[in-house]
Formats: structure tokens, C-alpha cells, sequence
């Protein structure tokens, strides 16, 4: 078991390039904004849109990264590949997984999952909150609480109107696909937990300080 | 003498400062384009409306042009390091294949190269916890193999190689020919 490890630490000297700034901070703003928002904040509350929007403007950068970044960095050397993800979740269970410059098959195929998820939860709330950016939420509140209720009206108007049925389903599609997103986290950082004991080194360093080795 | 390790860590602390201002205009950038989005749709030709969606316009390139850079700085930083290793790689490895032309035991090999780096005969016992006597005679040893008449020889026996076909330009109008 030592031997695989040392192997699997010294295969291919410098191989594996740093993971860059903007993937490093990226990662982390969005990990910070999705456990905030899932169990700090209260939802609906205004700092709750706050951080969703934050999120949505790092998650646009590092889509925008995907396509302009550094090698690692860019969809072209992590493209989703299910076959692939499958045959290195095998290697991983044998306890001999290889190491990739960019995300291994499976951890890709996490990141586009918890994109997509990221992307379904900040589009719905974009929904709930009818576009409305967080200054103008706290706007209206602002007046509701000076006593102008016009506001209220004009909001009660038009749920009655159109979309009742479309806010409510935003809303439990909201829910769901949170969720959804936090259990994929747990998934995730357990696979980078037991794949950093295979490869015999410490993949969150490589993301926290961008040296991998 | 620069450090380029050091060098290399202060582009990193900097590319990390880059990277951060990127963050943080992106967040502000959203904002914009929101405020710029609802305006638009209430009032879609009023001049507040039209300048906001200009200043975000410029914003959006800004950051544009910001990642664009922090790439190419990314990508040449990369380069360096690259020719950086390959370039102690080969000294070390001319280095290495002297010492064996010269047949040198691989406690002379050790002294030699802690020679090499400029410490002197003390220094070299204190890391080796030996007696300085014994260094000095290894030296001395080292340079005899090497046909050398002493340590500033022996240095700029590999610094030669790296010297060949330069020739000694004249005094004040030294060229650097960088390709």
C-alpha cells in the first residue's frame, strides 16, 4: 500500500499544474455563499438575496474562466465524461486512482453537478423575488416600514394576476435543487477525502494554497 | 542576486490580488447589470437609464480585459518556472556528470557541491558534522582530481560552459540578447 502511494506521489514530477487564483477563489466564495445561504441566513431575507446575488456574479466568473482560464482551468480539459468518471471510481475503490492535471473524470462531472444545481437555485430565486435586486428589496421594505404599504399592493396584484402558480413551483424547485445541492457537497468533499488518501497527498491544500504537490 | 523563488512568490501574492479585484468587480458588476435590467424595462430611454448601462458596459469589459491579462500573466509565469526547473535540472545534472568524470567519491561529491555554493571549508564540516580537517583535505583532494588550483577555479570551471561564446564585450556596452 506505501509502494501505491509513493508511486502515485511520484509518477509524473510537476505534471500536475496549481490550481489558479481565480478557480481557488471562486471555489471557496461559492462554497462560503452556498453554506451561508443554506443554513445561516433566513430565506427570503435580504442578506439571503445579498449572497445569492454575489454568487450568481463568482459563479459567472468562473464560467467565464472556464472558457478564457489557464489549461486546467478551461471546460476543454474537463469535459463531462461519465464512462470515464466510472472506470476512476473503480480505480479509486481498488485504492489506485490516477492523477489528472485538471478534475479527475468524477470530480468534474461534481463540479458541473453542483454548477448546474447552483445555477437551477439562483435562477428560481431570481424568480421568487421577480428579478428584483437586493437594493430595491431593501428599498421596499425601508418604505413598507415607513408606512407606505403601496408597494404590498402593487406585489399583491400581480401574484394574484399571473404567476401564483409559476411562484410556487420556483419556490419548491428552489427547495428541492438546494438540498439536492448540499447532499452533492457532502458527496464532494467525502470523494476529495478518500481520493487525497489514495494519492497520498492532500488535494485540499492544492486549492486552498495552488501548489498540488 | 534576485531570489527568483522569491520573485515567483510575490507573483503569486500579486496574481492572488488580481484575482481577488476580479471577485469583487464581478459582484459589483452584477449588481449593475441588475439595477441596469429593471431600469431599463420601467424606462427603457431615460438618460439615467442609458448612462447606467454604459458604465456597466465599461465595467464588464474592464473585467474582461482584466481575466484576459491575469491569463497571460498566469501562462508566462508557467513558462518561467518551467525554464527555471529546466535549467537547474541540466546544471545539476552537468554537475553531477563532471563529478563522475572526475571519479569523485560520493563524500567528495557532497563537498564539492556544498563548494560549489559558495560556502567555505567551515561551514561545509558544520552541516556535515565533520572536522573542518577533514573537508579541508577532501577539498583539496576534489580540486587535485579536478585539475583545479583552488576553489575559484573550480567554480568557474562549470560557470565557462555556461560563458561559451560569449565573448567579452567591451567595457559599458554590455548587450543582453534576449530571445
Amino acid at each position: 500500500m506505501r509502494q501505491h502511494i509513493e508511486s502515485g506521489a511520484h509518477a509524473a514530477p510537476g505534471a500536475v499544474p496549481p490550481w489558479d487564483p481565480v478557480v481557488r477563489l471562486t471555489h471557496w466564495s461559492l462554497a462560503a455563499a452556498v453554506l451561508a445561504n443554506a443554513l445561516l441566513t433566513k430565506p427570503g431575507a435580504t442578506i439571503h438575496v445579498w449572497i445569492g446575488w454575489a454568487a450568481m456574479a463568482v459563479l459567472a466568473l468562473r464560467l467565464l474562466w472556464g472558457v478564457i482560464g489557464p489549461r486546467e482551468a478551461r471546460f476543454a480539459s474537463f469535459l463531462p465524461d461519465p464512462r470515464g468518471a466510472l472506470s476512476h471510481l473503480v480505480d479509486l475503490l481498488r485504492g489506485r486512482p490516477q492523477d489528472h492535471a485538471s478534475h479527475n473524470p468524477a470530480g468534474a462531472l461534481m463540479a458541473y453537478a453542483l454548477w448546474a444545481c447552483l445555477a437551477v437555485v439562483i435562477g428560481t430565486g431570481l424568480v421568487m423575488t421577480d428579478g428584483k435586486s437586493p437594493l430595491t428589496i431593501s428599498e421596499e421594505n425601508a418604505a413598507v416600514a415607513a408606512g407606505d404599504w403601496s408597494v404590498l399592493v402593487a406585489k399583491d396584484r400581480a401574484d394574484d394576476h399571473d404567476d401564483e402558480g409559476a411562484g410556487e413551483i420556483a419556490e419548491e424547485v428552489h427547495e428541492v435543487v438546494a438540498n439536492l445541492m448540499l447532499i452533492l457537497a457532502v458527496i464532494h468533499v467525502a470523494g476529495v477525502a478518500v481520493e487525497s488518501r489514495a494519492l497520498g497527498r492532500n488535494l485540499v491544500r492544492g486549492m486552498v494554497a495552488g501548489r498540488r504537490r | 542576486m534576485i531570489d527568483p523563488d522569491r520573485t515567483q512568490a510575490t507573483e503569486r501574492r500579486r496574481q492572488l490580488g488580481l484575482a481577488g479585484i476580479m471577485v469583487l468587480q464581478c459582484v459589483a458588476a452584477v449588481f449593475f447589470v441588475g439595477d441596469v435590467a429593471a431600469d431599463l424595462v420601467h424606462a427603457p430611454l431615460a438618460g439615467h437609464s442609458v448612462l447606467e448601462a454604459l458604465v456597466t458596459a465599461a465595467l464588464v469589459a474592464g473585467i474582461l480585459l482584466n481575466a484576459w491579462q491575469l491569463r497571460r500573466t498566469i501562462n508566462r509565469m508557467r513558462a518561467q518556472d518551467r525554464a527555471l526547473g529546466a535549467a537547474r535540472g541540466d546544471l545539476a545534472r552537468i554537475i553531477g556528470a563532471q563529478f563522475e568524470a572526475w571519479s569523485l567519491t560520493p563524500a567528495e561529491r557532497d563537498v564539492g557541491l556544498l563548494a560549489l555554493k559558495g560556502l567555505d571549508a567551515a561551514e561545509i564540516a558544520g552541516i556535515r558534522g565533520a572536522a573542518p580537517s577533514t573537508v579541508r583535505a577532501q577539498l583539496t583532494r576534489i580540486y587535485s582530481k579536478a585539475g583545479v588550483s583552488g576553489r575559484a577555479q573550480f567554480a568557474a570551471w562549470f560557470v565557462e560552459d555556461l560563458l561559451d561564446g560569449i565573448s567579452a564585450p567591451p567595457a559599458g556596452t554590455a548587450d543582453r540578447q534576449l530571445s
